[in-house]
């Protein structure tokens, strides 16, 4: 079939594209939650 | 915020994965399986059931962020300018998303990947000022005035969005007439199964929305509660 390659090119990139971004924002949210731990247990030991 | 809040939102959340996962499934099925394909164009057309929900979820991404940045401007409330950031990101990743399948599209029906055509340089304009907002938006802290002046920049980008969908009737272009929205009606240039498919997805990549928005606002209050406690922790030594 014609074209076949543009179609799964497209595809490929829609999927990547969210797939991608939403590994971005969970590895952001790990990355904050580990710093908010991290204070709330600096602040708890000098208070 | 008490726990059974936060279960009460994990729950939401989960029904929202669920649902979007779901619709996004319906929506492959009816794209590669029941969709009849299109006579002058063939296989190649059925990039549009990503390329317009892509557009459809940047426009309203972008909306959002339009009414959020007037109201953040209005009210002074850091909760607008929250909501503000999360839906530009979310918007500059489907206008990227756009820009990227509407060339793939275009090289083998046009014979370039690439036109400057009124509407493909409208969109390519906003997805720079959408950049731009976000460029300024990192580089200012929440309240400052750079964050009102992302508000503000947020607002004017907006603008161009009228002008991209109604260009291709002002202009000559070589992009295609509407068809969902058209003069003869909502859905009359389109046949029904085109259509419902259409919609499948447009539905899929909305729910895709309201999920993402959904970690990107906590993201940024937890960003705001993470600034906070750094700050008593620096005063506090």
């Amino acid at each position: 079939m014609d074209n076949l390659g543009f179609l799964f090119a497209a595809n490929a990139f829609v999927w990547g594209g969210i797939i991608f971004y939403v590994h971005t924002l969970k590895q952001r949210s790990r990355a904050l939650e580990k710093d908010l731990e991290i204070l709330k247990e600096t602040l708890s030991k000098e208070g | 915020m008490n726990d059974s809040d936060t279960v009460e939102e994990q729950e939401e959340s989960s029904i929202l994965v669920w649902l979007t996962g779901l619709t996004f499934l319906a929506a492959m099925v009816a794209v590669f399986i029941y969709v009849p394909t299109e006579r002058t164009e063939g296989v190649i057309q059925r990039i549009m059931y990503f390329h317009i929900p892509c557009a459809w979820l940047s426009f309203f991404a972008f909306f959002v962020v339009f009414i959020c940045s007037i109201l953040f401007l209005w009210k002074k409330d850091r909760e607008w300018d929250i909501y503000a950031h999360a839906s530009a990101g979310i918007g500059v990743v489907f206008c990227s998303l756009v820009l990227i399948t509407g060339p793939i599209w275009a090289r083998p029906i046009w014979g370039a990947w690439w036109v400057w055509d009124a509407r493909l340089t409208s969109t390519l304009i906003l997805w720079i000022i959408y950049v731009s907002y976000l460029m300024l938006r990192s580089q200012s802290d929440a309240g400052s005035m750079r964050a009102r002046y992302a508000a503000v920049l947020g607002i004017v980008g907006f603008l161009d969005i009228p002008l991209i969908h109604f260009s291709v009737l002002w202009w000559r272009s070589f992009h295609p007439q509407p068809k969902v929205i058209s003069s003869e009606g909502i859905g009359k240039g389109m046949e029904t199964g085109m259509l419902a498919t259409l919609g499948i997805s447009l539905c899929a990549f909305t729910l895709l929305y309201f999920l993402l928005m959904g970690v990107r606002v906590r993201q940024e209050k937890l960003k705001d509660e993470v600034d906070r406690l750094k700050r008593e922790t620096l005063y506090s030594s």
